[in-house]
């Protein structure tokens, strides 16, 4: 059935472009990716609040492209690009009174929606949210919900809304998904939308018990023969720059507090290849490293906040 | 509690910031604005400080989106469009019609030969039969806060979505030939080929001669999302609809005949880019007026004679007309104006006039207006060639 509210394409349905030399891909014409950066290096973030004057709150996060996206786009030569590198726009609207039929809440009720725009992935999106960007909103909303002080604003409702405009790959291009494969880059989207949701909460004057960031870590193995290979970890990773991801974390850390609002973990964590005298289990290494990116993001997140705050002392 | 009554005599202040009076009597700051004491020296201008026929700050970014034949961004004042453009291949074995459609067609093909005008009503009837241009206009992105995320479309956003659709069809910015695969088969009456194509199994219908048929169109699949919106979405939409499609780049496509199916090339340089039909650009404008109450009243909407007789100091009351409303004055206008216009060799056509809910811009005023919108195209103009 088709979708009465949307003009819709044709009834036939069409097809994705098909590339050749996707077909002949034996020739090598095409280079992986290589991460240009060091294993706890991590990708420059660019935040901004306030940038939508309508919303209570409002930010945009976007990520630095890899070297490669950036090479290919100061130097086009293929019109499949490399990798792609992550786009949010947030808004906050509230807090604002829920509606009467609403059920009594001693607490803030938090709303958030995920929505990833039609374009924003290699393949094209539908326009309705789909069950991954739903979960998505139900990780973000544990994330915020223990940074919030919720009980300030009783009867009341916050709506959080992002919209994803370029989300990350999962894998590179090339690759056919194997058994190694899960949604990674949704653990990147994650991360970003809980630090640009942070910013805009900041921006909406709700108050926190402290700015929470999000930050990635993967356990990865660049060698062509994962069975021998030692996977090791990594910071930040952009699933298109390496061969297999075994396992990834993300988590949203609050620094001030040294405390974990969101953790979620994929894969198999089991082997990593640790420094001498490190006697962390693998897993445990994993978290110490996203929780590291998170406090990388959080210098980005707390100068945005003092942005935003200085331009509301100035209006005022 | 006495003390401090009587240490403190306190009056009530009634002096309320501007930005309170706006939202407590936002009629009449509108019009306190815009006619200001006559013995005051200060200009009519309206509450956001533009004149009249002013039109936002507006600026346009191209292709910054990496999933996309062609994006761009387009914020006029506060009002942000992100469009994208994605391309998908319709093949002529999945349209139901295409048999029964092609045979008629190719009657046609012969007669459009003659002329450029049939040219471009063939193409639109092409690009519109087989919705080979899909726009959609999505609110939901928190973009403003009575619009919930998550529900589906408004009216509105259908409506400004239908209205892109209906506006790209009639002004036929899309060529229908640039959407076009061709498929040349090879004359299979020639020597080289017999030669070459010796063991292989040969479909004797194809015998017939080398005509060249349509294998696949590309549908253009464009997507606006209005990320911030403070009035006037559709100009915004529009525009950057238009700049995104200017952007659009085509991959080079071929009928596989072994494969059975339709290959691109991924290199840049046989990529090639749409080539628009002219440059529509729309100006959105709002009447406000006086009287706000007017609209309750019934009225007795007078002939044109007897508004010649009358004058116009009796018949109708003051009224402005406010070229790109913001969010703030499209709450306190009735009646709208939307025209879209061209500039073919130094003239300026007119491609669209939309007039609603009122009676109160005349057949004068909308001549004003499209010189307004002369000025913007040219305005426009500017900012996407540089985009």
């Amino acid at each position: 059935m088709a979708d009465r509210r949307r003009i819709n394409g044709p009834p036939g349905g069409t097809r994705p472009p098909v590339y050749a030399s996707l077909q002949e891909s034996t020739t090598g014409a095409a280079q992986r990716a290589q991460r240009q950066r060091q294993p706890a290096e991590l990708r420059k973030i660019f935040l901004q609040t306030g940038m939508i004057p309508t919303a209570s709150g409002s930010s945009y996060l976007e990520f630095e492209p890899s070297a490669s996206l950036a090479a290919a786009r100061a130097n086009p030569k293929s019109l499949i690009p490399p990798s792609s590198a992550l786009k949010v726009a947030c808004t906050v609207h509230g807090p604002k009174p829920l509606p009467r039929s609403a059920a009594f809440s001693p607490n803030l009720v938090l709303t958030t929606h995920v929505k990833y725009a039609p374009f924003a992935a290699r393949k094209r999106r539908g326009h309705i949210r789909d069950a991954s960007e739903r979960d998505l909103g139900v990780h973000l909303e544990t994330a915020l919900r223990g940074a919030i002080i919720a009980e300030r604003w009783p009867k009341s409702g916050l709506e959080i809304t992002l919209t994803i405009i370029e989300a990350e790959d999962d894998r590179w291009w090339g690759d056919a998904p194997d058994s190694h494969d899960a949604s990674w880059g949704l653990m990147n989207v994650l991360a970003g939308c809980i630090t640009a949701a942070s910013a805009a909460i900041a921006d909406a004057h709700i108050d926190c018990l402290d700015l929470v960031s999000g930050g990635v870590a993967a356990l990865v193995s660049d060698e062509s023969n994962s069975a021998s290979s030692i996977p090791r970890l990594m910071l930040d990773v952009d699933p298109a720059e390496h061969r297999s991801i075994l396992s990834a974390c993300v988590v949203a850390y609050m620094p001030a507090r040294d405390e974990i609002t969101e953790i979620w973990l994929k894969g198999d964590s089991s082997r990593a290849a640790l420094e001498k005298g490190d006697d962390r289990s693998s897993h445990e290494a994993l978290i110490d490293g996203a929780v590291d990116a998170a406090r990388g993001a959080n210098t980005v997140l707390s100068e945005a906040v003092r942005e935003s705050i200085t331009r509301s002392i100035a209006q005022a | 509690m006495a003390s401090t009554a009587a240490s403190a005599p306190a009056v009530p202040s009634l002096n309320l910031p501007p930005s309170q009076f706006a939202r407590l009597q936002p009629h009449a700051y509108l019009l306190a604005h815009l006619s200001p004491p006559s013995a005051s020296t200060q200009p009519s201008v309206r509450a956001n400080g533009r004149a009249a026929s002013q039109f936002r700050v507006t600026s346009a970014n191209a292709g910054s989106l990496t999933h996309t034949n062609g994006s761009a961004v387009v914020r006029i004042g506060d009002t942000a469009a992100v469009c994208g453009v994605r391309a998908e291949l319709l093949h002529t074995a999945d349209i139901a019609s295409w048999s029964v459609s092609n045979a008629s067609d190719e009657e046609a093909d012969s007669a459009t030969q003659k002329g450029a005008s049939q040219n471009a009503d063939d193409d639109r009837n092409q690009v519109q039969d087989l919705h080979l241009l899909v726009p959609n206009l999505s609110l939901s992105t928190g973009c403003a806060p009575g619009l919930t995320p998550g529900a589906p479309p408004s009216t509105l956003a259908q409506s400004l979505s239908h209205e892109i659709l209906s506006l790209l069809h009639t002004t036929n910015l899309v060529k229908a030939d640039d959407l076009r695969i061709w498929y040349q088969p090879p004359n299979l009456e020639s020597e080289e080929f017999r030669n070459a194509a010796e063991g292989m199994e040969v479909d004797s219908e194809q015998n017939g001669g080398p005509e060249p048929e349509i294998k696949a169109f590309w549908v253009l699949y464009i997507d606006i999302m209005i990320i911030s919106w403070a009035g006037n979405a559709f100009d915004a939409a529009w525009s950057s609809v238009l700049a995104a499609l200017r952007d659009t780049k085509l991959p080079k496509a071929w009928w596989d005949a072994d494969n059975e199916t339709i290959l691109c090339s991924d290199d840049i340089a046989d990529a090639r880019k749409l080539s628009l039909r002219g440059l529509p650009i729309s100006s959105s404008f709002c009447s406000f007026e006086a009287d706000a109450a007017a609209g309750w009243r019934a009225v007795v909407i007078p002939s044109p004679e007897e508004l010649k007789s009358q004058g116009q100091k009796e018949g109708s009351q003051q009224r402005w007309i406010l070229a790109d409303p913001d969010g703030y004055e499209e709450g306190l206008c009735e009646e709208r104006a939307l025209i879209v216009v061209d500039n073919e060799d130094g003239k300026t056509v007119i491609l669209k006039m939309d007039k609603l809910g009122g009676w109160g811009m005349d057949s004068d005023d909308l001549r004003q207006l499209v010189d307004v919108s002369a000025e913007r195209w040219q305005e426009m103009k500017q900012i996407l060639d540089q985009c």
